[in-house]
């Protein structure tokens, strides 16, 4: 116990520290880049980076490939550690590096992400001799797996547009006008790689895995696109900063619903997704957990039924479907945190404050500080996840069908209907965070007010000491010797 | 194009014209080496989709001869190829196995070998449950329930070492009682591996029969009418989960279970989530079978004292010249079981395991015959699973509970 809480402060010190400076390195690196390289000034007019020029680098490189990708491999072992924390195991410590006093100690497993990655890589890459015919999807599989998830990334901001050197950096590696719709074309992409493997492979198993993580990507996609509507009816736009909007211009996710101020700081309920759709939270979470395929909707995977739609693969191929599954959660994450959790706001308090204190002053520490926020909320959601992971067994394969198309399809919709009117009512989307507040208390309620555990489905038990012969099987009975 | 038109007949409907999509059923090998098929069989499964069309389960992969090896060996040589039948819970197959030898023989067994014998039948029974429980949760998706069952069976292995010397085959027990009495202390570390047991048995609990997914993925599958149940010559949990009462240990008792106070839990559905309920509930009812044995146990010999049958104490081996003649006799000849017949069951964790002996009065068995429980059940699987899901399968595999050791010999 006591480890396991020195661990945790250290954690606790550690994380936001390190996230900051991601955060900070990239501002500034962003800022250097926009003034060494001016030329690119007017080159990209399709997606408006902010009027930056190569600035975008700096973001492709500090969030998407150091970033997701860090955070995501790390998910790799934080999944077996914390799977292994419900699970009363001590999970991966065995792998051990450096020299004799690095040996010692476990490092909470992190070595284990070297020794994976090595394994991976130097593992034999077979293939199949019946998937010779489609050598090439097969091969295809993996890279259409891995690319769409990753390129998700590329619309998140990680943190608020401020200006560097004169430059206005935004932490976002393109910012097209239609942000989310690019979300949901291609997420929807994904199913391809799944679907191609589990063709290619030429084997009963992954086939019919493909064909699961087909139909159910499909289905989901569904929900996902429908769940988003609300919010974009709320804030009137498709582009994510805007959605999360700005504390100094009190606009998006940033201004307050009711607002109060105590000593200068400012208080208040903020305009958060979660708080104006919580509906539409939930559906995006549920179907944006069935688009990661991790239990409880591992159906497509089900390892203990079929394997798998990646069941034919090894080495680094097989690696990239894993690595691409911890991606999503990330990017999942990251997306959830920006549409419905107030992006890199901290909220309920001081964000004005900050804004305009820290903002106005030391611009590129209010950014950093604003990314590690930002930072933090995804961490957290991708922990959320995985204890859901550890949590539930998994559907069956028509019982996903059912939960897709008959229950959240008809919710999403009914969501959209009802925020719609209720935005058409009141602009100032007070309405919309009163009925929302009113569907987060009725839900809580339901959760609380736990059912009578039922008494098993009807089993009595035949009383003691009264020996039941008279309904003994004839079979049994007269084997009696 | 326009040529092929031309031969079509005039009078051709739209529809006949159609290039009907060729469809087949697809055949696929769940097992013998499947994660899910535990205990090394085989079920061939022809789908209609995702539906099952048939499913032919198919053993033999398992097969060792136990029969026969049975046959070249004395009568107490016969018990280590009990262990090996079911395998998970192995100390009841020796037991039932010395049960019909010594009613065969016609010998009582002392009272202190009957508590022991019911106490460490109730903790493999415990075992047995907790394993079968633990592999649905792990089946359908659920780690955590695996672990924490496996961590309850860890330490009833541990005791059931402590009693026996081996933590899976157990080789426990001769005719006429038990090669030794339990360890000192013994008694209190079963104690606490209860009381640790209880906890982890309701961890398991609320993580599984309240759960919605779980709930919806066991409720309504793999169900079997009583009729049928009864026609496959269904037995144990399985059966009573059709609601049949029939429980060996109350119809028929042995040793000591008359003196024991418990219930035969008794389901109505005969589906998936009643075989597991079932578990769940013998769980308590052994464990507190197992309580009051240990309460009530009383001292004494563990082994009847005949040397024709139980081997004389050393110090008259060593000492004797009658005793070193009864030694090696028993030892080179066996037990003298009388020439004859018998069928005797007891209550093994999955049903009634029987036994047909036949002995023609040398030291060595004629005949052994077993009814494994897991053979009726598993004939029963294709009637459980046809028309349901490929997914369904896997909860109803795990809740029949068979055990390949026993159903191939």
């Amino acid at each position: 116990m006591n480890r396991t809480l020195k661990i945790l402060s250290v954690a606790i010190l550690l994380v936001p520290g390190v996230l900051f400076g991601i955060s900070w390195a990239q501002y500034r690196v962003g800022g250097w880049l926009a003034e060494s390289c001016p030329v690119f000034h007017t080159q990209l007019q399709l997606c408006d980076t902010g009027g930056t020029s190569l600035a975008w680098v700096s973001a492709l490189l500090f969030h998407m490939l150091l970033f997701v990708m860090v955070l995501a491999t790390l998910l790799t072992v934080a999944e077996r550690k914390w799977s292994a924390f419900t699970q009363d195991r001590i999970g991966p410590e065995r792998a051990r590096i450096g020299p004799a006093w690095m040996r010692k100690h476990s490092f909470g497993g992190l070595p284990h992400v070297a020794a994976d990655a090595l394994k991976m890589i130097f593992k034999e890459n077979t293939r199949p001799k019946a998937a010779d015919r489609d050598r090439i999807l097969f091969w295809l599989g993996p890279v259409l797996a891995f690319a769409p998830v990753f390129a998700l990334a590329a619309v998140i901001p990680f943190g608020p547009t401020v200006p560097v050197n004169g430059y206005a950096i935004s932490a976002q590696v393109a910012n097209p006008n239609f942000g989310l719709l690019y979300v949901l074309a291609i997420a929807s992409l994904a199913v391809y790689g799944t679907s191609l493997a589990g063709w290619a492979s030429n084997s009963k198993f992954a086939l019919l895995g493909g064909v699961r993580a087909a139909s159910q990507m499909i289905s989901y996609e569904v929900a996902l696109g429908l769940s988003l509507v609300g919010m974009m009816v709320a804030f009137s736009t498709v582009q994510l900063p805007v959605l999360i909007g700005s504390a100094a211009a009190g606009t998006g996710q940033a201004q307050y619903l009711w607002q109060g101020s105590v000593l200068g700081l400012d208080f208040g309920v903020p305009a958060w997704g979660i708080f104006l759709q919580p509906l539409g939270f939930l559906l995006f979470f549920t179907a944006a957990f069935a688009e990661t395929k991790r239990a409880p909707f591992d159906v497509p995977e089900g390892e203990s039924e079929i394997i798998g739609y990646f069941l034919e693969y090894s080495g680094m191929k097989f690696g990239t479907f894993m690595i691409s599954e911890f991606i999503e959660v990330v990017v999942l994450s990251a997306l959830i945190t920006a549409i419905f959790l107030g992006g890199w706001h901290l909220g309920f308090a001081g964000d004005v404050a900050l804004a305009q204190g820290l903002g106005k002053s030391h611009p590129v520490l209010y950014g950093a500080f604003c990314g590690a926020v930002f930072a933090m909320k995804v961490v957290f959601l991708c922990w959320f996840q995985l204890i859901v992971r550890w949590t539930f067994p998994r559907f069956r394969y028509d019982q996903i069908m059912t939960l897709g198309w008959k229950v959240l399809l008809p919710l999403g919709l009914f969501n959209l209907f009802a925020s719609a009117a209720l935005v058409l009512l009141d602009p100032s989307l007070h309405w919309l965070a009163v009925a929302g507040l009113l569907e987060i208390a009725v839900l809580a309620g339901l959760t609380l007010t736990r059912k009578a555990p039922k008494s098993g489905s009807g089993h009595e038990a035949a009383g003691h000491g009264t020996p039941d012969v008279h309904a003994l099987p004839a079979a049994a009975a007269s084997a009696h010797h | 194009m326009a040529d092929a038109k031309d031969t079509v007949p005039q009078q051709a409907e739209e529809g006949e014209l159609e290039a009907h999509l060729h469809t087949k059923r697809m055949l696929i090998n769940m097992g013998p080496s499947h994660p899910a098929m535990h205990g090394t069989v085989r079920t061939r499964v022809e789908l209609e989709g995702e539906t099952i069309v048939r499913a032919i389960p198919e053993i033999g992969f398992l097969h060792r001869g136990f029969q026969k090896s049975c046959e070249n060996v004395t009568w107490n040589q016969c018990l280590p190829y009990t262990d090996r039948l079911n395998y998970v819970s192995a100390l009841m197959n020796n037991f039932g196995f010395l049960k019909a030898v010594e009613m065969l023989c016609g010998i009582t067994i002392p009272e202190r070998a009957q508590y022991i014998r019911v106490i460490a039948s109730e903790l493999h029974r415990i075992h047995d449950h907790l394993t079968c429980v633990g592999s649905i949760g792990l089946e359908l998706g659920g780690f955590a329930p695996f672990l924490y069952a496996i961590e309850g069976r860890e330490l009833i292995m541990d005791r059931v070492t402590e009693l026996t010397g081996a933590r899976l085959t157990t080789s426990f027990g001769r005719v006429g009682g038990l090669n030794r009495d339990v360890p000192e202390g013994w008694a209190e570390r079963v104690l606490k591996t209860l009381d640790k047991c209880h906890e982890l048995i309701g961890e398991m609990d609320t993580l599984l029969t309240a759960n919605r997914i779980f709930v919806d993925r066991m409720q309504g599958v793999g169900v079997i009418t009583t009729e049928d149940a009864l026609d496959f010559g269904f037995t144990g949990p399985c059966l009573r989960a059709c609601g049949v009462p029939y429980d060996v240990r109350k119809a028929r008792p042995y040793w000591v279970y008359e003196r024991m106070a418990f219930d035969v839990p008794v389901g109505k559905n005969g589906d998936n989530f009643d075989r597991y309920l079932m578990r769940m509930e013998e769980l308590k009812q052994s464990e507190a079978i197992v309580r009051q044995g240990l309460k009530d146990i009383p001292p004494g010999p563990v082994i009847v004292d005949d040397w024709r049958i139980a081997l004389p104490p050393k110090s008259e081996v060593y000492g004797t010249i009658e005793g070193v003649i009864a030694h090696f006799k028993l030892v080179m000849e066996g037990v003298p079981v009388p020439a004859g017949e018998v069928y005797d069951s007891s209550e093994a964790a999955n049903g009634e395991l029987g036994w047909y002996l036949v002995s023609d009065g040398s030291g060595r068995p004629y005949k052994v015959h077993v009814r494994a429980p897991g053979f009726a059940l598993l004939s029963g699987l294709p009637r459980m699973v046809e028309g349901r899901m490929l997914a369904d399968l896997i909860p109803t595999f795990d809740t029949i509970n068979m055990i390949g050791g026993e159903v191939e010999q």
